[in-house]
């Protein structure tokens, strides 16, 4: 069944109507219905869906002398003359680029697709009824909370059908489900008459869970009002652990260019063997975890995805190809072809994007810290960054950093005070073994969470630098 | 050339059907299709962005709003959004009307410029692209470039039942450069862009100069020192003060945070917020920037809002609903990404009006500190009132004047301290509008201008 329960099969119905187009081309299709629920309090504000897309994105790859020309044009216009229209533009812009790739090639056929938790059954069955009961339980989890509300929210539901057909016999058909929610919530009242504080959260993944809503909402409700209470962090070096939710806003945005064909191509890859970290660090691609976003049972132009590990003992161990870097590069396509940019994986609009080699899911291997309650312990004194505003991860140089919106002193092994405002950078990877988060991680955590497109534990890092208007300074200790 | 106002009969028969089961509907149709050409040591690219065409429809049901949306403009779309839509509306209460003002404007702007850059064709921007990647590698110690240029045509048609017909059509160009240095394992990058709306004539914005001093500082960074930690006197170059006022300040002022009485700014509406010399605002009608807008995507012209007014915040940006619960008018700014996205309060463009103290001036009143360039990166707090800037990179300030070339580093702390803190704005020859894209939540990326000359405070300054 198609994503809107009738027979839609886009990019079979595209590559019916390519006629004798001269290979190699795909189309990589997607056909999706979107639902979101928006809330100004508990109050329903907005109901949007279906909101009902289909499109596809048409590749041609064209032999000029020694380089390789790739067309690539994508549309929302499905009819006969849509796609002649479509394939006249790749054709032109394939004149026109270079990649320089020796063999024009695309996948074969990658025989019957491995089935991955992907799609939510409820959502697939009924997304709006699935979307409204999980607001109503949402709403239900605030009941009886008398200093905390949620100011505003959104809860998206998508559906998406995705099909993929080539010139070398491949189509494909898998469909998938992605969940994205974003919930400020506001913490107020009591005694001590400060303004509210906020904790805005946002996240995606691939399942609505109903069930996790009370625990959620409880940890949710103390950050807003920790937030309220948090004063300035402090100035200097200092241990800190960052949590999952502050990886997934750093690991993906670096990984997912720095170890990849593309960024081997421009000579900006670590070279296979370089110690980037402790021999305890170990980083895994793996486009197969369940209900991870990055989980689909084959890469975007067709190869069925596995798991490959980036970094092992502390040493970069592999890289991530798709088949033209692959074929540039003299080595094999391992099933790491995106479409999309890092900030627009969305399900239902990947077809605008154009292939590129990238991460699926990040698999930090969990280590020997413990709980996160050890890892604090083992920090002794330093820093818990709960949120950062935006890392903006700096995929080229590795540099990322933020203000940070809530966190905890650590004092004497436990968590102190909550802090907000001032900075926290630095680099995920730097030469020569210069400090950086990777070189300085003293322990991972021994329990993974799945947190976007990163499936990792907390990390307790030796050494960060943190700017802050609170008194005094900290320093790590060496 | 197919026009959105081809369907015209088709959305006006869909209103027309849903007229009598609501006090409100309205269509958005829009059509997109653009180019981008990027060029580097080992490839050319060349993508045509996609050609993206459909309609969402939004109807008030007494209670709440509902909308659905669909990529097609033909008949059986149209008739299930009305099965869709007319399902929503079935348990509503269909005579209340929504809300604020319905617009009931009839204007078209068909603003294709004289030399739009679709007519170059590909091979000729691909040999503008090798130019400046050309002009960029001549610097020493550069190893990899990426010129790009991209052109995306937008046109849009808003219709609803109180009679609004709202048809617009704009050509958005942009060009920019991203030298990469790299020595001894270590990478440094910097980057130049620029855009707005118009044809080939803004591709003219990247000269050989421009390319050349964007590379130099790329290798520069090489041997740049880290940057100062703590509390500092501040000078933020144009495009830094320019994000200032759209993230920290700007996302505050937009007044459906001040429904969900989000905002740390509501409470100090009429106050003085800055020095007297200080004015802000938020202007969607200045011909060819990056964020304009002839109508917005709920049929109100574009125009100029005062948000502070000589130190004084006295000004909001309103959507329809907003406005009606504040006891305000529409200001032109509700938006869209696209039709696959809601219609909600945002910025156009977003500016702080600029003084008449020079940059050394400046820097000479600041003393000791630094001087922060080439906006990276801004982050919004509108409940919490902190900032967040981050710059590629930055010089310090000793004893007056401009010293050590610095990496990059992020700005931080209270927005209202930084605004009392202002001490000196920059001249109007310095004044640029940046070609920004600014999400609001999670995702909903939208063009925005945002403008500003120097400007000299005190913030938090920390490593990033």
């Amino acid at each position: 069944m198609s994503a809107d329960g009738a027979p839609a099969d886009t990019a079979f119905r595209v590559a019916d109507r390519l006629g004798g187009l001269e290979g190699p081309w795909d189309v990589f299709a997607e056909r999706s219905r979107l639902y979101e629920i928006h809330l100004n309090g508990l109050r329903v504000e907005m109901v949007r869906g279906p909101i009902r897309l289909e499109g596809y994105g048409i590749r041609l790859l064209r032999r000029h002398g020694d380089v390789l020309g790739v067309g690539f044009q994508a549309s929302t216009e499905l009819s006969a003359d849509g796609v002649a229209r479509t394939v006249s533009e790749a054709e032109t812009v394939a004149r026109w680029s270079e990649f320089p790739a020796p063999k024009a090639q695309l996948p074969t056929a990658p025989g019957p697709l491995r089935t991955f938790d992907i799609l939510d059954p409820t959502l697939e069955r009924d997304a709006a009824g699935a979307l409204d009961a999980y607001v109503a339980a949402l709403r239900g989890a605030f009941e009886g909370k008398a200093d905390a509300v949620p100011s505003f929210g959104s809860v998206k539901a998508i559906v998406a059908e995705t099909t993929l057909a080539n010139s070398s016999g491949v189509a494909a058909r898998y469909v998938h489900s992605m969940v994205e929610e974003e919930l400020a919530i506001k913490s107020f009242g009591g005694p001590e008459g400060r303004p509210p504080g906020e904790y805005w959260y946002t996240g995606s993944e691939r399942r609505l869970r109903p069930e996790a809503l009370p625990d959620r909402v409880e940890q949710w409700i103390r950050c807003a009002r920790d937030a309220r209470r948090a004063a300035s962090p402090p100035s200097g070096n200092l241990r800190v652990v960052l949590p999952p939710e502050v990886l997934e806003a750093i690991l993906p945005g670096v990984i997912g260019f720095k170890f990849t064909g593309a960024a081997q191509l421009r000579h900006m890859a670590p070279e296979i063997g370089t110690t980037v970290g402790p021999a305890s660090l170990s980083v895994v691609d793996d486009g197969t975890l369940p209900w991870g976003a990055g989980t689909t049972p084959i890469d975007d132009e067709g190869t069925p995805r596995g798991s490959r590990p980036l970094i092992t003992g502390g040493q970069v161990s592999a890289l991530l190809y798709d088949q033209l870097h692959a074929g540039a590069l003299g080595t094999t396509t391992t099933g790491s072809a995106r479409r999309g940019s890092y900030f627009h994986h969305v399900p239902g609009r990947r077809y605008m994007g154009r292939v590129a080699p990238s991460s699926s899911t990040t698999v930090v291997a969990p280590g020997t810290g413990g709980t996160e309650a050890e890892l604090i312990e083992a920090a002794g004194d330093g820093l818990w960054v709960q949120q950062i505003g935006w890392a903006s991860p700096e995929a080229a140089t590795t540099a990322f950093g933020g203000e940070i919106r809530l966190g905890y002193r650590i004092r004497g092994g436990k968590l102190a005070e909550p802090i907000r405002g001032g900075t926290v950078g630095g680099l995920l990877m730097a030469p020569n073994g210069g400090p950086s988060l990777f070189h300085d991680l003293e322990a991972a955590g021994s329990r993974p969470v799945l947190c976007g497109e990163v499936y990792t534990p907390a990390l307790l890092v030796r050494s960060m630098t943190v700017a802050g208007a609170g008194s005094g300074t900290a320093t790590a200790a060496p | 050339m197919p026009d959105l106002r081809d369907h015209e009969h088709e959305f006006q028969r869909l209103l027309r059907t849903l007229e009598p089961r609501t006090a409100f509907a309205e269509v958005f149709a829009q059509r997109r299709e653009g180019e981008s050409v990027s060029v580097d040591s080992k490839s050319v690219t060349a993508a045509k962005s996609p050609q993206l065409g459909g309609f969402a429809v939004r109807a008030w049901t007494g209670q709440r709003w509902i909308e659905t949306a669909a990529s097609a403009f033909d008949a059986g779309a149209i008739a299930a959004t009305i099965e869709e839509i007319g399902r929503g509306l079935a348990h509503g209460d269909g005579s209340s009307p929504p809300p604020g003002p319905s617009s009931t404007t009839v204007g078209s702007h068909d603003a294709m410029p004289s030399r739009p850059v679709r007519d170059l064709g590909t091979d000729r921007l691909v040999a503008l692209e090798r130019e400046v990647f050309r002009w960029s590698m001549s610097v020493p110690g550069i190893v990899e470039t990426q010129a790009l240029a991209d052109w995306a045509d937008d046109e849009r048609y808003y219709l609803n039942t109180t009679g609004s017909r709202c048809y617009q059509r704009v050509s958005r160009v942009r060009t920019g450069v991203v030298p990469i240095a790299i020595e001894n394992g270590r990478t440094e990058i910097n980057f130049y862009d620029s855009g707005g709306i118009g044809g080939e004539e803004i591709l003219g914005a990247m000269t050989e100069e421009r390319a050349r001093q964007t590379a130099e500082t790329a290798h520069a960074l090489l041997t740049a020192k880290p940057p100062p930690t703590g509390p500092m006197n501040v000078v933020l170059d144009p495009g830094v003060a320019a994000t200032f006022a759209h993230e920290s300040f700007g996302h505050g002022t937009e007044a459906d945070q001040f429904v969900r009485q989000r905002s740390y700014l509501q409470p100090i509406l009429g106050q003085m917020v800055g020095p007297d010399f200080l004015t802000l605002v938020d202007d969607g009608s200045i011909p060819g920037a990056w964020g304009s807008v002839y109508f917005d995507d709920e049929g109100h012209p574009g125009q100029r809002t005062t948000l502070i007014d000589h130190g004084r915040f006295v000004g909001a940006l309103h959507d329809r609903e907003s406005a009606a619960l504040l006891g305000a008018a529409p200001t032109g700014n509700t938006r869209r990404a696209d039709f696959l996205s809601r219609a909600f309060v945002r910025m156009t463009n977003t500016l702080v009006v600029p003084g008449d103290w020079s940059l050394d001036e400046l820097v000479r009143e600041a003393g000791e500190g630094v001087l922060l360039e080439r906006w990276s990166s801004g982050m919004e707090d509108p409940a919490g009132g902190q900032m967040q800037l981050k710059v590629q990179y930055g010089h310090r300030i000793e004893h007056g004047r401009l010293t050590d070339l610095v990496s990059s580093m992020a700005l931080s702390g209270s927005v209202l301290e930084f605004l009392r803190s202002i001490r000196g704005t920059g001249p109007s020859r310095s004044f640029e509008i940046t070609a920004g894209m600014c999400g609001k939540g999670h995702g909903d990326y939208l063009n925005v201008g945002d403008g500003g000359s120097y400007l000299l405070s005190r913030a938090l300054v920390g490593p990033a």
